[in-house]
C-alpha cells in the first residue's frame, strides 16, 4: 500500500519530470562512467598481472656485465625463483625486401624460458635449431605465417630464417623499443625470437641480459634492492624493473587514464547532478511551503516532512543509480574486451566487481541525498503559521552589483537593468548555475587539452626538433663513402653521420639509463628545444632531457658521470642545458666534443638524412636499402604518421565528452531555468498583462541566462586550463613529456559550446512562457 | 461607449468538467464611470474583468472596448490593446521585486513611448510616492506597493483602469486610501474605473454597482450620490 505521501511524491515527480529525469540522467552518466572505468581498469590491471604470472614476466632484468655470474649469485639469493641469461640485441632484419632495425631475442632451443615465457598463437615452438619466431605484431603487420621466411644479417650477409611459429610476449604487449622510443612502427621495429645459440651467432655477441623471475611473480622492493648489490659487483651497466620494463610501462601509464577517469569524471557529473537536484528541490520546497504548513499544522511530524523531501533527491538518485551501476558493469566488459583485443594481451580476465558497483549505487544516491538535505531541512523547520500566511517571501530587490561599480549602467532601459538584477536575485541559485558553467567547462577543457597537447607535442618533435625524414642504420662503422653515397640519392637532400649508444648517467647514488646522442656540432638535422622554450646550440658540453635533472638531483652546470656500459669506459661532463622534448629523455653530445671527453674516436653507425622538398620517403626507401653497407631505415615520419591516425580515437573521446559535458551543463542550467521561470510565473504573467510581448519577455531571460552563462565561462576557462594542466602532469614521465598546450582558438569553441547549450537548455522554459495563463496567475495567492 | 459586452459567455473546460463563469452578460458602461462589479467567489467578476482586458478571451458574444472588437484580436493585438487601452491594477501588487518603485513605473512607460524617468516620477508624485521612487518593493508597506502599482498602470495613460479587488491586501485605512486615489484619478482624468470586489461597502463611492451571480449580472444599481472613500466603513 502506497502511503498518500508517497503518493505525492510521485506525483510531484511525475508533474517535474522533465527536470527529474536532467538530475537522472546526470547521475546515470556518473555512475555509469565511474563503474565502467573503474572496472575496466580493475579489469586490465588483472590481465596484464595474470599475463605476467602465466608466461613468467621478468621481475627485474640486467644488462651488460659478468651476466653469467651474476646469473650464479641471482640463483642462490632467497626470493628469486627463476634466473634467465639470453642475448637481446638490436640487429637489421629484412622482411619482403624492406629493411629495418629489428630485435633479436635468444631464446632455449628446446623449451620454454624460465623467465618471459612466450604464448604460442601459431605454428610451434622452435623445432629446428635455425628458424625463428616472430612476435605478433610484426607478423601481423607483414602477415608472416608459419612456413614464410625472414632475413636477418649475420655478419654482412643477410641469412634467411624459417618462421616457425607467431608468438606473444609480456614484453611486447606494446612494442616498445626502449623508454627513450616508446612507441614504433611496425615499419620501423618488430621482434624476433631465435635460440640463443643462433641470437649469439648473428648478434656475434656473448648473452648480455639476466632476467629474474621472482617467487610467485610477486613485486619485491627489498629483494631488488638486494640484487642491485650483486648486479653492481658483476658489472652490469644498465637495469629495469617490471615497473620500469617499457611495455609494460607504457601500459600502465594507458591504465592509469582509466583509473584517474574512474574518480575525475564521476566526481565532475555528480557535483553536477547534486546542483541540479539541489536547484530543482529547494523550488519545490518554496513552492510548497503553504502545504508544508498545512502538514505540520495537522500534526505531521517535522522529521516525516525531512523524509518526504529527502525523497525527492533520493529516489530519482536510485532510479538512476541502479541502472547506472549496470550500464557500468556490462560498458566494462566491451571495454575490456576491446582493450586486450586491440593490444593482443594474452590473458583477458573479465570480472563483476560487486563493490564497485555498490559504490558506483552509493556515491549516485549519497549525491542526490546530499543536494536534498539542505532544501529538506528547511522544509521540515518551515513555521507554520507563517508557511500558511500565504506569498511566500520574495526576497529584497537591490541594484545589481555592476550597476553598482558602473554607475552609468543604471541609465542603461530597465529592461537591460532587469536581467542584472535578476542574476542576484536568487545569488545561490546563480552561484550553482555558474558552478555548472564551469565544470562542464572543465570536463570539455580537458579532454579537448588532451588533444591540443598531443598534437603540439607532435609538431614539436616531429616538425620542430627532429628535421630528419629518416635514419639509415650500416652494418659496420660509417665512412665518408657511405655518407656519400647517401647523398647521391636522387631525392636525398642532406646527410649527416650520427651514433646513438646506450648510456648509464650517474650522479651520486642516482643512476639513470638512456642514450647518448652524438651529432655533429653544427647539425641541421637536429634542434635542441629547452625547457624556457628558446633553441639551444649543442656546442661543447652535455644537453640532456629535463627528466635527468629530477631523476638525480641536477642542475645545470653540475657535471654527471656518463658510463658507456658498451665501451667499459666512462667519462664525466658537464650539464649545459636541459631539454624539454615530448618524446623520451635523452642525451646529446657533438661528435668533436665526444672524442675529446672520451679520449678516442667514436665512429657513427648510423645516418640522419633529408629528403628534397616534395619527395615522399616511399619513393627513397629501396634505393637507400639497396645500397650495399644499409642495415636498415626507419622511417621518422611514419611514426607521426602512425601518431596522426591515434588522433581519430582521440577526436572519438573529445567527441562523447562534448556530449556529456553539454548534458552536465544542460541538466544544471535547465533546472536553475526551470525554477527561474517558475518562480516568475506571476512577474511574467503581469508583463503580458500590461502589455510586454512574449519575444520581449524571452529576450530578457534569455539575456540574463547569458549573463549568468558568461560569468561562469572565464572562470571555467581558467579552471578547466589547470585542471587539464594537472590532468596532463600526471602522465609526464621520463618517457614523454605532456606539457599542457591549448590552442587559443579550443578556448573560443568551448565557450561557444557552452553558450549554444545555455540556449538550447531555456528553450523548454520560454515554451513554458507562452503557456501560461495570464488571468490564473495573477490571482495565485502562493508564488 | 467605454465598455460593450452583448451575451458575453466564457466557460472554462469542456463537457462534464466545463464551468461557466459567464452566462450571456450584457452590460454598457460610459467613458469616465466609476463602476464596482460585486459578488461572491465564483460569480464571474473577475473573469468580465479579465475579458475586458484581453488577458482571457471570450467564447461567445460580443465584447467591444472604445471601439475596439476585443474578440477578434490577434495575440499581436492584443498585446497591443493591453498597452493602449487598459491599465491593470492586481490585489497581490505583482510588482516586479528587483526593480524599484520607479522602475517598476519605468518599466510600462518605456512600454508605450514614454520618457520613462519622467513620467515615472510624474505618476509617483500623482500617488504621492516620489519620495519613495528609489525603493524596491521589499521595502514599501502594502498600502505603497499598493499605489505604485496604480502609478503603474497610470503610466501608459490608460483610457480604463481594470482593478481586481485593489484593497484585498489592505488595511482599513490603508484600503480607503487607495480607493480615494482611485477615485480622484477617475474624476481628474476622466478615467474608465471598473473595480472588482466582494465588500458591499465600496459600492457606495461608486456610480454604477453591478451585482453578479453565478455567472450573471442580477443587479445594476446606479448610485446618484457616491460618498467619499473617506466615508466609506466595513
Amino acid at each position: 500500500m502506497v502511503s498518500t505521501l508517497n503518493r505525492k511524491l510521485w506525483r510531484d515527480i511525475r508533474r517535474h519530470r522533465a527536470q527529474f529525469i536532467a538530475v537522472a540522467v546526470t547521475v546515470f552518466l556518473g555512475v555509469t562512467m565511474f563503474v565502467a572505468s573503474y572496472d575496466s581498469y580493475l579489469n586490465l590491471d588483472a590481465s596484464y598481472q595474470a599475463t605476467f604470472t602465466e608466461y613468467r614476466f621478468a621481475n627485474v632484468t640486467y644488462v651488460g656485465g659478468d651476466v653469467e655470474a651474476l646469473a650464479d649469485s641471482a640463483v642462490g639469493v632467497p626470493g628469486v625463483e627463476s634466473v634467465s641469461v639470453r642475448t637481446v640485441a638490436d640487429h637489421p632484419l629484412r622482411i619482403n625486401g624492406l629493411k629495418m632495425l629489428g630485435r633479436i631475442v635468444g631464446v632455449p632451443a628446446d623449451r620454454q624460458a624460465e623467465v618471459n615465457q612466450l604464448k604460442v598463437l601459431e605454428g610451434s615452438y622452435l623445432p629446428t635449431g635455425d628458424a625463428i619466431l616472430v612476435e605478433e605484431h610484426m607478423a601481423n603487420h607483414f602477415d608472416l605465417k608459419p612456413g614464410d621466411s625472414v632475413d636477418l644479417l649475420a655478419g654482412d650477409t643477410w641469412v634467411t630464417a624459417e618462421v616457425a611459429g607467431i608468438v606473444s610476449s609480456p614484453e611486447y604487449i606494446w612494442p616498445s623499443r626502449n623508454r627513450q622510443e616508446l612507441i614504433t612502427t611496425p615499419d620501423n621495429f618488430g621482434v624476433v625470437f631465435a635460440t640463443e645459440e643462433t641470437a649469439r651467432k648473428l648478434t656475434a655477441t656473448g648473452p648480455n641480459e639476466v632476467a629474474i623471475y621472482f617467487v610467485g611473480g610477486a613485486d619485491n622492493s627489498g629483494l631488488v634492492e638486494e640484487l642491485a648489490g650483486v648486479a653492481a659487483g658483476a658489472g652490469v651497466t644498465a637495469d629495469y624493473t617490471r615497473a620500469e620494463q617499457p611495455s609494460n610501462a607504457a601500459l600502465a601509464e594507458d591504465i592509469k587514464g582509466f583509473e584517474e577517469m574512474a574518480g575525475f569524471f564521476p566526481l565532475l557529473f555528480l557535483t553536477a547532478a547534486g546542483l541540479a537536484s539541489y536547484v530543482m528541490i529547494s523550488r519545490l520546497v518554496h513552492a510548497q511551503r503553504p502545504h508544508i504548513g498545512a502538514m505540520l499544522a495537522n500534526g505531521m511530524t517535522k522529521r516525516k516532512v525531512l523524509r518526504h523531501y529527502l525523497g525527492y533527491g533520493v529516489v530519482p538518485g536510485l532510479v538512476a543509480a541502479i541502472p547506472g551501476a549496470v550500464a557500468g558493469a556490462l560498458l566494462a566488459r566491451i571495454i575490456t574486451t576491446f582493450y586486450t583485443g586491440l593490444l593482443s594481451v594474452p590473458v583477458t580476465l573479465i570480472e563483476f566487481y560487486p563493490a564497485n558497483a555498490l559504490g558506483g549505487v552509493l556515491f549516485g544516491v549519497g549525491a542526490a541525498f546530499l543536494a536534498a538535505l539542505a532544501p529538506a531541512l528547511v522544509a521540515s523547520r518551515i513555521r507554520p503559521a507563517e508557511a500558511m500566511r500565504g506569498e511566500t517571501p520574495t526576497g529584497g530587490g537591490r541594484t545589481s552589483l555592476l550597476e553598482r561599480i558602473i554607475p552609468p549602467l543604471r541609465r542603461l532601459p530597465i529592461r537591460w537593468r532587469m536581467p542584472l538584477r535578476g542574476i542576484g536575485r536568487n545569488p545561490r541559485r546563480t552561484i550553482y548555475t555558474v558552478v555548472g558553467v564551469v565544470l562542464s567547462l572543465m570536463l570539455v577543457l580537458v579532454s579537448w587539452g588532451m588533444i591540443d597537447t598531443v598534437n603540439h607535442l607532435m609538431n614539436t618533435q616531429f616538425v620542430d626538433i627532429q628535421q630528419e625524414d629518416a635514419t639509415v642504420y650500416f652494418t659496420g662503422p660509417v665512412g665518408d663513402a657511405d655518407i656519400s653515397a647517401l647523398g647521391e640519392i636522387d631525392g636525398v637532400e642532406v646527410v649527416e653521420p650520427s651514433l646513438e649508444i646506450p648510456v648509464r648517467l650517474v650522479a651520486g647514488a642516482d643512476t639513470y639509463d638512456t642514450a647518448l646522442v652524438s651529432l655533429d656540432a653544427e647539425t641541421e638535422m637536429h634542434r635542441f628545444l629547452s625547457i624556457d622554450g628558446e633553441w639551444l646550440d649543442l656546442g661543447s658540453g652535455l644537453l640532456v632531457g629535463k627528466a635527468v635533472g629530477g631523476l638525480l638531483g641536477v642542475e645545470v652546470g653540475d657535471s654527471i658521470e656518463v658510463q658507456v656500459g658498451l665501451l667499459g669506459a666512462s667519462f664525466t661532463e658537464e650539464i649545459t642545458g636541459f631539454l624539454g622534448e615530448p618524446l623520451g629523455t635523452l642525451a646529446y653530445v657533438s661528435s668533436g666534443h665526444l672524442t675529446e671527453i672520451a679520449g678516442i674516436d667514436l665512429p657513427a653507425t648510423s645516418a640522419l638524412i633529408r629528403y628534397e622538398e616534395g619527395v615522399e620517403g616511399g619513393d627513397l626507401r629501396s634505393a637507400i636499402t639497396e645500397l650495399p653497407n644499409v642495415a636498415a631505415f626507419n622511417d621518422s615520419k611514419a611514426m607521426f604518421d602512425m601518431m596522426q591516425q591515434f588522433m581519430l580515437l582521440f577526436y572519438a573521446f573529445v567527441g562523447v565528452m562534448l556530449i556529456f559535458g553539454g548534458a552536465m551543463a544542460f541538466a544544471l542550467i535547465f533546472n536553475a531555468m526551470s525554477a527561474n521561470i517558475a518562480e516568475r510565473r506571476r512577474e511574467v504573467a503581469t508583463l503580458l498583462a500590461v502589455g510586454t510581448d512574449r519575444r520581449t519577455i524571452s529576450r530578457l531571460i534569455t539575456t540574463e541566462n547569458l549573463i549568468v552563462a558568461a560569468m561562469g565561462i572565464p572562470i571555467g576557462l581558467v579552471a578547466g586550463y589547470y585542471l587539464s594542466k594537472a590532468a596532463m602532469g600526471t602522465f609526464s614521465s621520463d618517457m614523454f613529456s605532456f606539457d599542457l598546450y591549448v590552442e587559443p582558438m579550443t578556448f573560443v569553441w568551448a565557450s561557444l559550446a557552452i553558450v549554444v547549450v545555455a540556449l538550447v537548455s531555456q528553450i523548454p522554459g520560454l515554451r513554458a512562457i507562452r503557456r501560461i495563463s495570464i488571468p490564473q496567475i495573477i490571482k495565485e495567492r502562493a508564488a | 461607449m467605454s465598455i460593450v459586452m452583448k451575451q458575453v459567455d466564457k466557460t472554462y473546460g469542456e463537457g462534464a468538467t466545463a464551468v461557466h463563469a459567464l452566462r450571456g452578460i450584457d452590460l454598457e458602461i460610459p467613458s469616465g464611470e466609476f463602476a464596482v462589479l460585486l459578488g461572491p467567489s465564483g460569480s464571474g467578476k473577475t473573469t468580465a474583468l479579465n475579458l475586458t482586458g484581453a488577458i482571457d478571451d471570450v467564447t461567445a458574444g460580443s465584447l467591444v472596448v472604445n471601439g475596439i472588437d476585443v474578440t477578434t484580436l490577434t495575440t499581436d493585438e492584443q498585446i497591443a490593446y493591453r498597452r493602449s487601452e487598459v491599465g491593470f491594477i492586481f490585489q497581490f501588487f505583482n510588482l516586479i521585486p528587483t526593480l524599484t518603485a520607479a522602475e517598476n513605473v519605468e518599466l510600462v512607460a518605456e512600454l508605450t513611448g514614454h520618457d520613462g524617468g519622467n513620467r515615472a516620477r510624474e505618476v509617483l508624485n500623482l500617488v504621492g510616492l516620489a519620495y519613495r521612487a528609489d525603493h524596491f518593493p521589499a521595502e514599501l508597506s502594502g498600502g505603497e506597493q499598493q499605489r505604485v502599482a496604480i502609478a503603474r498602470a497610470l503610466a501608459k495613460e490608460p483610457p480604463i483602469l481594470l482593478c481586481d479587488e485593489p484593497t484585498g491586501e489592505l488595511d482599513f485605512e490603508t484600503g480607503r486610501m487607495i480607493l480615494g486615489l482611485l477615485r480622484d484619478l477617475n474624476r481628474r482624468n476622466n478615467q474608465t474605473v471598473l473595480l472588482v470586489t466582494h465588500n458591499a461597502a465600496v459600492g457606495d463611492m461608486a456610480d454604477r454597482v453591478l451585482r453578479l451571480r453565478s455567472g450573471m449580472v442580477v443587479d445594476d444599481l446606479r448610485i446618484d450620490s457616491p460618498v467619499e472613500a473617506e466615508a466609506l466603513t466595513w
